[in-house]
């Protein structure tokens, strides 16, 4: 499914840098738009001191030197692009969030809607635009018509495409209660719904407004980088103006570009140019996950997750179990058993009946009862009793099934099956009962229990498996085994969160046995068996009075007090109101073993924050290296030991400025994409990313700079 | 108390206590126990004197027992040299040697405290200081005084021995006093300041080898001691590793530094029964635990030698001095959680509290202090003309001198090359106010770190970054010397780093 | 927090006298209890660690005196503290040559007598040292040339 989505994203993918882009990039270079990165806005002025200093040399008595207004031109150039390089970050990742944001929003055309007014009793059908709808209004939505606003079903039922919006292929069947979003078209039948939104909060528009806003504000750990690079600023500031007074009083003949070439290399300019552009790269990786975030703090949260609730359905398992095997009881054949699956599935579209018939039909268990399905009397599925079934009417023939189970819907007699009518009914004597259901369901309403009838259950749930017992004219007759179907991947997933050092919970309403099996299958050790909703609440609330950070998803309104507790609450959209209104994200494409991948993506940002501030400090012991050499060389000829990579006198400073640019684009695409990291433990990660990035970030710069230094050279 | 209050108190306390040994500094020509009539400190003298004790930095711009024409009664005084009273060694400089250790481990404790779980506040000043004084400070400078008096020292308040035929038949003075009493606390409170000019390389205050070692087991023993307090107090044994690894490791390296260029030998500034090693030796530790005593003269040691004392002093952790060497590591251990913390993919905490925004800013303030309160008076007695007043250079060696000075003030370290050469207005008043900015500002901006993190929430999953593995302590040790040596780098090299390239190897 | 002024006026009492007591306890008691003590147990190191010789003082063993006749070991002079009592062993055996002409004793019988003061050799971190006062004593005792009588 997301490989589609990103197959889709990638369409609407901007070339790296459009003339758009640029011309952007070049109006950010406008000193009063850099106030809000101070670091970039230091190098600009400095900028302007060396500009002036190239014009009119003689205006800096003792610091600057007419025989080397070539050489201001030159510094002044590479501090000019080294701001731009910076603005250039700014508006690659701000036109990157918003294609990615327009491209949904594209979904959210202006369209022309249906709006119902009641007038005396009346109905009448106003024709509105969209952008006037008002939560609480009703409209009337008809086959092909464009969903115009998020609103709740309130008559009808109809097939609904959501493709556009979450990626899944298959229609949706709406009911009343169902909520359609905005931007989905009716392929059938007609619904009466109501607008559950303003058209302004809708959540693509929370979306973009979070993209667009150019005072998006700052999560905590991105305030706190902001005070390391303003402190480290004023300590170097600090630094180069006492250097500045010492050069002065000590007579030692230090160049104000010289000084000022190591004041704008000791900067933190490249995390101090990067730093806007990790954040909002983080929101567009997330709409691209098809991922809406109410503030960016959530997905930071995300990254301390410490546990994690995984619905088992849905995010384990694919969602729905499959025959697998039909277990007979004495005196019964295993065709007797698939016949009667087969026959008590045929009105049952689920995809476990379906896989029954499958089942039955692959063992060439067909029954010769087929002819009379059609005039058959179906127990439509109660949750009272827990069963379903048929009642056939006598007659035979053979009639292969037809493919597929739609167009079903005939008008045949439903009803559900009334459990008091059980052993007292008369079964007419050409006429065939077929009830299957959860084995204590069946219990109660047969005859006689088989000897073996506990026996066989049990061990189908030791196993993993679900079992469904089958009556035939409540007689046990035998049981079938549904097996769960593991998600492609969950077991790898699971691995990698264990690695991480999250602890996930898996939370299901299978038996206890089962749900252990299940868990020991894809490696969970903690699992919450026959849970009821608000048991993810109290969960939620017992490891979080154990300080421990809890991510889970969920989609029903009971959910919503779990969700709002939670610290990382993911709602799917095809969920509730009051889920999606708790929860600080929804998954538009409902897939909640995304869970995981948000989990990821906010270790990843923090991780891409914390590498790029330790790069940009660990950087300036070479820069040291390469320009103090040169600051007092006419005076203090003795510091040129300092010159350890042996870097031209005329070119070290050029070298030294040229490197502290360039890194600025060379770490963009790391910006944009994050730190890639393999899952394992927090102390590994930190580990591995502070050899890189730390101990890379002393080591790098050192041959950067010497390479630069030969190029010059040779030029 | 909260920590307002706490460290309110500390310092009315505190000021309390200079304001006494002030007037005493200023009035000791007219107070009792003054046998060789020394008069009275100038006021900025007084001043500059009563802020070095009390802010436990040590700073001389005096020599102890005078320069005088006419011993044993110091009727003449050679102008500018004046000596102390035996009033004032006593009851202003040993008072105050005691009341700012205690007043060090005090702090040090109160910010622990905001550390430790289900802490409600961080103690209370009076009761703090009251215990750290008379149930530590008191009775081990009791047997430290008098095995210092057993291995030769002094304790006498007679005044002056007269000799009046030495072997070739000439007079000698024999400069006694109460020393044996200052000499205890001086070490074990890391205050540094001698009784004598020459501090501990004057025989009466380090008489042997032995005396020599055992003033170095005082002086490294409290700081070394708090780096266990913190991990007994909160609770956490393991978290006394990055504390004290880390200071070890950087000590270990001053020391490597520090023997790199020769092994010493005994040459000028160097006292025979020390000889090289144990001269060098005690120059890093008392520069690594921010004393500040002497036992050789600096203008007698290598070029890197300085350097590493400068490390020590820029540091100030290495195990640093009494109680405010732990609370600059927590304030290290804190600002590497957090800058390199982040690449481990979670929000950076440490013993299980989240780093915040504004515990960012009090680090950051914290650090700021330093480079600020040495990198501009260091300009300024260059700008001033007040360097070349007292005829220090423009060279690397008087640079150096000058830029020790401000840093051994900044740091509270009290050792210095200047000495009672130093003793003018300019250098008294600005080395005044920096010791007193680089005292309490740090102080009370760690104290509000401690304070914040009373009442926070405290995760007990243990997921973050492990603080007290090998590994993070070698982190931690990276990264200080990264943001020290960033700091101050084109300084050291004016200095030091350039004295060692221009070949002098104790030219200073 | 809002009280902070009226709780620091509260303050002004408790902090004056605690800052009284600590003045009291530790710039007077404390000396007094020690020099009291050191009087009493170790009493020739507390007032100088005074050298007797024939019933008379000459100094202290710990502070250099001046020697500047040739007939003795002379003290340094570069020393940190200007009243280093030592001298390296080294040195005193370069003073061996000059003290054997000047007194006309033999170098061996001197080089004896250094070695017999030789302190300080420890382990490799130590430089053998003297010390000068107790090295001229002994030259005095030892010899008992009456070239020294005038010292007595």
């Amino acid at each position: 499914m997301s490989t589609r989505i990103s197959k889709m994203m990638s369409v609407r993918r901007p070339t790296l840098v459009s003339r758009k882009v640029l011309i952007d990039s070049l109006v950010r270079l406008n000193p009063l738009r850099l106030v809000a990165n101070p670091v970039m806005l230091l190098v600009e002025i400095t900028f302007f001191i060396v500009v002036a200093m190239a014009i009119y040399p003689e205006g800096f008595p003792r610091l600057a030197n007419v025989s080397l207004q070539f050489f201001y031109v030159e510094v002044a150039l590479i501090l000019l692009i080294t701001v731009w390089f910076s603005t250039l970050s700014d508006a690659l990742a701000e036109s990157q969030a918003k294609n990615t944001a327009n491209s949904l929003r594209r979904l959210e055309m202006e369209v022309s809607s249906k709006k119902i007014l009641i007038e005396a009793g009346s109905r009448r059908i106003v024709p509105t635009p969209s952008r006037e709808l008002r939560k609480g209004d009703l409209i009337l939505l008809e086959k092909n018509d464009t969903i115009p606003i998020d609103a709740q079903v309130l008559e009808g039922i109809a097939m609904v495409d959501e493709s556009l919006l979450t990626g899944e292929s298959t229609a949706v069947r709406k009911a009343p209660g169902d909520d359609v979003i905005g931007g989905s078209q009716v392929l059938s039948d007609t619904l009466t719904a109501k607008v559950t939104v303003n058209p302004d909060e809708t959540f693509i528009n929370q979306m973009i407004r979070m993209v667009e806003s150019s005072k998006r504000p700052k999560t905590p750990n991105e305030q706190a980088v902001t005070i390391v690079l303003i402190g480290l600023t004023a300590i170097f500031t600090i630094l180069i103006g006492a250097l500045l007074g010492m050069s002065l009083v000590l007579s030692l003949a230090a160049d104000l570009s010289v000084l000022i070439a190591l004041y704008v290399c000791l900067l933190p300019t490249t995390i101090g140019a990067l730093l806007p552009s990790i954040g909002l790269s983080g929101i567009s990786r997330l709409y691209k996950e098809k991922i809406v975030a109410k503030s960016g703090r959530a997905v930071e949260t995300a990254g301390d997750t410490d546990v994690i609730l995984l619905d088992k359905t849905g995010t384990i398992t694919v969602g729905n179990r499959q025959a697998v095997e039909f277990l007979p009881f004495p005196g019964f054949t295993e065709k007797d058993v698939g016949e009667a699956a087969f026959l008590s599935s045929w009105h049952d579209d689920t995809p476990e009946g379906r896989s029954m018939i499958r089942l039955a039909y692959e063992n060439g268990f067909v029954p010769k009862e087929m002819n009379s399905l059609d005039a058959s009397e179906v127990y439509e599925f109660s949750a009272s009793t827990r069963t379903s079934g048929v009642k056939l009417a006598g007659g035979t023939g053979f009639m292969l099934p037809k493919s597929g189970g739609t167009g079903r819907e005939r008008g045949r007699l439903r009803r559900k099956f009334e459990p008091h009518v059980e052993g007292g009914v008369p079964i007419g004597s050409d006429e065939t009962e077929i009830i299957k259901g959860a084995p204590d369901a069946i219990k109660r309403i047969v005859k006689s229990v088989p000897a073996n009838y506990d026996t066989i259950v049990q061990k189908i749930s030791a196993a993993g498996d679900t079992a469904m017992a089958l009556s035939r004219n409540r007689e046990a007759i035998g049981i079938v085994r549904l097996r769960d179907v593991l998600k492609p991947d969950i077991k790898e997933k699971i691995m990698a969160v264990k690695v991480m050092g999250i602890r996930p919970v898996m939370i299901t309403g299978d038996q206890p046995l089962t749900a252990k099996s299940i868990a020991a299958e894809v490696g969970i050790d903690e699992f919450q068996p026959e849970a009821k909703p608000e048991d993810k609440y109290d969960i939620v609330k017992r490891e979080q009075a154990e300080t421990r950070i809890v991510a889970m998803i969920g989609d029903g309104t009971n959910d919503a007090p779990a969700l709002a507790m939670a610290d990382v609450g993911l709602a799917m959209n095809s969920g509730t109101q009051a889920a999606k209104e708790a929860a600080n994200m929804v998954d538009l494409e409902s897939n909640p073993a995304k869970i995981i991948e948000v989990v990821m993506l906010g270790k990843q940002l923090l991780m891409t924050r914390g590498a790029v501030t330790t790069f940009s400090i660990a950087n300036d012991v070479a820069k040291y290296f390469a320009i103090m050499p040169v600051l007092f060389a006419s005076t203090v000829p003795e510091l040129k030991a300092l010159n350890v990579l042996g870097l031209g006198l005329n070119t070290a400073v050029l070298s030294a400025l040229i490197f502290n640019a360039i890194i600025i684009p060379l770490l963009i695409p790391l910006a944009m994409r994050g730190v890639t990291f393999k899952p394992s433990g927090t102390m590994t990660l930190f580990l591995k990313n502070t050899m890189i990035y730390g101990i890379g970030g002393v080591i790098i710069p050192f041959v950067g700079i010497k390479l630069i230094d030969v190029a010059i050279s040779l030029l | 108390m909260g920590w307002k209050e706490y460290f309110l108190t500390a310092l009315i306390v505190n000021i309390f206590q200079m304001a006494i040994a002030f007037v005493i500094f200023s009035f000791q020509g007219v107070l009792p126990l003054n046998p060789q009539g020394f008069p009275g400190l100038s006021w900025d003298l007084a001043f500059m004197q009563a802020i070095s004790f009390g802010t436990n930095t040590n700073l001389q711009h005096y020599n102890g027992e005078g320069i005088c024409k006419q011993l044993p009664n110091c009727t003449s005084l050679t102008p500018g040299f004046p000596g102390l009273s035996y009033l004032s060694q006593m009851m202003a400089v040993q008072f105050l040697q005691f009341t700012s250790a205690t007043t060090g481990i005090c702090v040090a404790v109160a910010m622990i405290r905001g550390f430790i779980t289900h802490s409600k506040d961080l103690g209370n000043f009076y009761v703090d200081f009251t215990r750290s004084l008379t149930r530590i400070l008191l009775p081990l400078c009791f047997l430290a005084s008098m095995v210092f008096v057993g291995l030769g020292v002094p304790q006498t308040l007679t005044g002056y021995q007269s000799i009046t035929h030495t072997v070739e038949g000439a007079t000698q003075t024999i400069l006694v006093g109460p020393v044996a009493s200052l000499v205890g606390i001086m070490q074990l409170g890391t205050n540094g300041g001698g009784y004598f000019g020459a501090n501990s390389a004057y025989p009466f205050q380090n008489p042997s080898p032995a005396s020599d070692i055992f003033q170095i087991f005082l002086m490294l023993l409290i700081p070394t001691s708090l780096c266990f307090v913190f991990g007994q107090l909160i609770g956490k044994k393991r978290e006394t590793r990055p504390i004290l690894w880390s200071a070890y490791a950087l000590f270990a390296l001053d020391l490597l530094i520090a023997f790199t260029p020769n092994f010493p030998v005994v040459g000028p500034g160097i006292e025979v029964r020390f000889g090289g090693f144990f001269s060098v030796f005690w120059t890093v530790v008392t520069t690594a635990v921010t004393t500040g005593s002497l036992n050789a003269s600096l203008s007698g040691l290598n070029p890197l030698v300085i350097l590493t004392a400068f490390n020590g002093m820029l540091i100030q952790a290495t195990p640093g001095g009494k109680g405010v060497g732990v609370m600059y590591m927590v304030m290290f251990i804190v600002l590497t959680v957090f800058i390199v913390g982040l690449m481990s993919g979670r929000t950076p905490e440490y013993l299980g509290l989240k780093i915040t925004v504004r515990d960012v800013k009090l680090v950051m303030i914290a650090f700021l202090v330093h480079p600020v309160i040495v990198l501009i008076p260091t300009v300024l007695a260059y700008s001033t003309g007040a360097a070349s007043a007292i005829g220090v250079g423009t060279n690397s060696v008087g640079f150096t001198k000058i830029f020790y000075e401000f840093t051994s003030a900044a740091a509270n370290n009290g050792s210095d090359f200047l000495g009672a050469t130093a003793n003018t207005p300019f250098f008294n008043i600005s080395t005044a106010i920096v010791m007193f900015l680089g005292r309490f500002t740090p102080i009370g901006l760690l104290l509000a770190l401690g304070g914040s993190m009373i009442n926070r929430k405290r995760l007990t999953t243990e997921a973050g970054v492990r603080t007290d593995s090998p590994l993070f302590a070698l982190i931690l040790v990276g990264s200080i010397l990264v943001l020290v040596l960033l700091t101050f780098f084109p300084f050291l090299a004016l200095g030091p780093i350039l004295g060692f390239f221009q070949g002098r190897v104790n030219g200073f | 927090m809002l009280n902070i002024k009226g709780e620091l006026r509260q303050n002004y009492g408790p902090a004056i006298r605690l800052a009284v007591i600590s003045l009291v306890l530790c710039g007077l008691v404390f000396p007094l209890v020690i020099t009291g003590f050191a009087q009493l147990i170790f009493p020739s190191q507390a007032n100088g660690s005074l050298v007797q010789f024939h019933g008379k003082t000459v100094g202290s063993s710990l502070i250099a005196q001046n020697f500047s006749l040739p007939i003795f070991f002379h003290p340094r002079n570069d020393s940190a503290s200007g009243v280093d009592p030592d001298i390296t062993v080294q040195d005193a055996y370069s003073q061996i040559p000059r003290i054997a002409s000047a007194a006309g004793i033999s170098a061996d019988r001197l080089q004896q007598i250094v070695i017999q003061n030789e302190e300080g050799a420890f382990w490799i971190f130590g430089t053998p040292y003297a010390n000068v006062l107790r090295l001229n004593l002994a030259l005095i005792d030892q010899t008992g040339n009456a070239a020294y009588k005038d010292f007595q």
